[in-house]
């Protein structure tokens, strides 16, 4: 199985002197292509922050990362752009769309952003179709509910054809029935090939990933399949 | 759906925020066109306050050597002598005068429009003393000299009446209705100016054909005032085209009164738009706050675009169209209230002045605007640009 993610030796400080907090102390981790980990710990133990800097959204301090064998950890702001547009995606637990479009702008989102000028409703709608909300297309977030929110999150990330999603607690607002279809979406696209790290308190969540990685104190302590 | 089409539906959805932001620019736009409009209908109103500074252009005949008259000064011991222009030169150089100002205020009127007063200079004798007689058109020495006011009895109207200067009557210790003899004919007085401090005061305004039989100069005259108020044609140009082609005549302007008109007008302009430019200014400001903290409130939504593949340069892009979006706004607006502003204000500045709608104004605010509201987002929008992703997007 080929390599799709290779953490070396990461550190992440904030601050300095007495206010210095290290988030990451030398975590190293690989993922190969069609991986599904979950990455688990206590708060504060530095999970989102590795998922952070592995998405380029935080500098790290000290280390690399590589992606499908290119370093990204040194990209520049602008250089990072192109990453981000089809490499790597992202599923946030306050879903984060923008209130003022549409569940199917929102997904046309990073296709308009990437700026090819064809119409890029029609693949919008088959990925929401994808996620079930095709007849929820035309509503705002306001309108839907929070899983379904997630879903028009999850056809976002999905739209660029990434070959990596993150997704940071995505269930981490969900009642339990609805934090299930969610999760049951995850494990269906991860079936299809998907590479996936999730970060999760939550054991349950954790079981359906093919392999646990648990952090403590900004470190690797348990990395189990 | 294209980038320009989402900032759209973004600004749809936060409709109060855009009009609060062009409401700043709606302000300061609205100063300058309600300026300029009240400006520009008020200037000919300027011009007409401005006749009160007498005669702007002078014909003299050709062959006097020196400045014989400059405004109502150095008249005294000239010797007119020999130098005269003949009558017949008067609507010839009307119609010059009135044709360029036709021409350049494109007015089809054919009626006169310039003031021209002839007036022919003459030292006779009145009740034993010498004195300087002026045989004048009463109605245009009237027009031009619009600061004469009458002291006693009214302005002469008959043919054989005159006006005589609060200190020739008293010299000549003569009072309204009094007769004098001037050659054969006699004149009656009909009215005494008050004192003008200017060389009229000496003198005795008689109708010009009494004058010019008095002193056996028929249809001959000393000099021609004009008042030729046009604001497109300075008065030199109408002197060079009468000196171009009237002969035996001389024509000056009077530059020291058009210049001060000019410079008048030029000031009171330059003191309004000042105004309007600090109130452009303050709104600039206005806006610059308002940008700012649509960026602020923004932040989320900054940081989600950049997670989705937005580059800086596409959040620089977004608020620069926003900028448009506000700067047109505000231009619209600001022409429409501006207009309205000059109407209410005009009149209360310039009394009576006809408030003209002034269509290209329109052009001038909507750039204005535009460039204000560009000015005004490139800070903001370069913050938005230096927006930290992960912090942006961190749950509080």
């Amino acid at each position: 199985m080929s390599t799709m993610l290779e953490v070396k030796n990461v550190t992440k400080q904030y601050g300095d002197g007495e206010a210095r907090v290290v988030a990451l102390d030398g975590v190293s981790l690989s993922a190969g292509k069609g991986d599904f980990i979950a990455i688990m710990g206590p708060s504060g133990c530095g999970k989102s922050t590795l998922l952070n800097v592995i998405g380029g959204l935080e500098r790290l301090s000290t280390g690399e990362v590589e992606l499908e064998g290119e370093r990204i950890d040194n990209l520049d702001e602008n250089q990072f752009v192109g990453t981000r547009r089809g490499k790597i995606a992202y599923v946030f637990q306050q879903f984060h769309l923008l209130s003022s479009l549409t569940a199917i702008e929102n997904v046309m989102l990073p296709l308009v952003l990437a700026g090819n000028n064809t119409d890029h409703r029609d693949e919008a709608m088959q990925i929401l179709k994808k996620v079930g909300l095709e007849k929820r297309a035309a509503h705002r977030p306001s309108q839907l509910s929070g899983g379904e929110q997630q879903r028009v999150a999850i056809a976002r990330a999905l739209v660029s054809n990434p070959s990596l999603l993150l997704a940071d607690e995505p269930t981490g607002n969900m009642d339990q029935k609805t934090s299930k279809e969610i999760l049951e979406m995850f494990t269906r696209l991860n079936q299809e090939g998907q590479t996936i790290i999730i970060v999760t308190h939550d054991p349950a969540v954790a079981r359906l990933a093919g392999r646990i990685v648990f952090l403590q104190d900004g470190r690797v302590v348990e990395d189990r399949d | 759906m294209k980038l320009y089409e989402m900032v759209a539906k973004d600004a749809m959805a936060r409709k109060r925020r855009l009009l609060f932001a062009a409401f700043g620019i709606v302000i300061g736009i609205m100063t300058v066109v309600g300026i300029l409009t009240v400006a520009k209908s008020g200037r000919a109103q300027i011009y007409e306050q401005l006749e009160r500074y007498g005669p702007n252009l002078t014909i003299l005949p050709a062959v006097s050597s020196v400045d014989m008259r400059i405004g109502n000064l150095s008249l005294g011991q000239l010797g007119v002598g020999e130098n005269y222009i003949p009558e017949e030169k008067v609507p010839v150089v009307r119609e010059i005068t009135d044709r360029l100002i036709r021409e350049s205020l494109e007015i089809k009127t054919d009626a006169p429009i310039a003031t021209v007063s002839p007036e022919l200079y003459a030292t006779t004798q009145v009740r034993g003393t010498s004195v300087m007689v002026v045989g004048m058109d009463a109605e245009a020495q009237k027009a031009i000299k619009s600061w004469w006011m009458i002291m006693e009895g009214a302005y002469p109207t008959g043919q054989n009446e005159a006006l005589v200067g609060h200190t020739a009557a008293s010299i000549l210790g003569i009072k309204v209705g009094d007769t004098v003899d001037i050659g054969d004919d006699k004149a009656t007085i009909a009215g005494v100016l008050e004192e003008t401090g200017s060389i009229d005061d000496a003198q005795l305004f008689i109708p010009l054909r009494m004058v010019q039989k008095a002193v056996n100069k028929e249809g001959l005259v000393s000099s021609i005032s004009i008042r030729a108020l046009c604001t497109a044609c300075p008065v030199s140009v109408i002197a060079d085209e009468i000196n171009a082609t009237v002969t035996g005549v001389r024509a000056v302007a009077v530059k020291q009164v058009a210049e001060t008109e000019m410079g008048m007008v030029e000031r009171i302009n330059t003191f309004l738009l000042a105004i309007a430019g600090i109130t452009l200014l303050v709104g600039l400001f206005g806006v610059i706050n308002t940008m700012m903290a649509s960026v602020n409130e923004r932040i989320r939504d900054i940081g989600i675009m950049r997670a989705v593949g937005a580059s800086r340069n596409q959040i620089l892009t977004m608020f620069v169209y926003e900028a448009l979006v506000i700067g047109i706004l505000g231009g619209l607006a600001g022409f429409v209230f501006g207009t309205l502003l000059a109407f209410i204000i005009g009149p209360l500045i310039f009394k009576g002045a006809a408030i003209s709608f002034v269509p290209s104004y329109l052009g001038v605010s909507l750039g204005l605007s535009i460039i204000v509201a560009i000015l005004a987002s490139i800070y903001p929008a370069y913050r938005a640009t230096k927006v930290k992703v992960a912090d942006s997007l961190r749950s509080l």
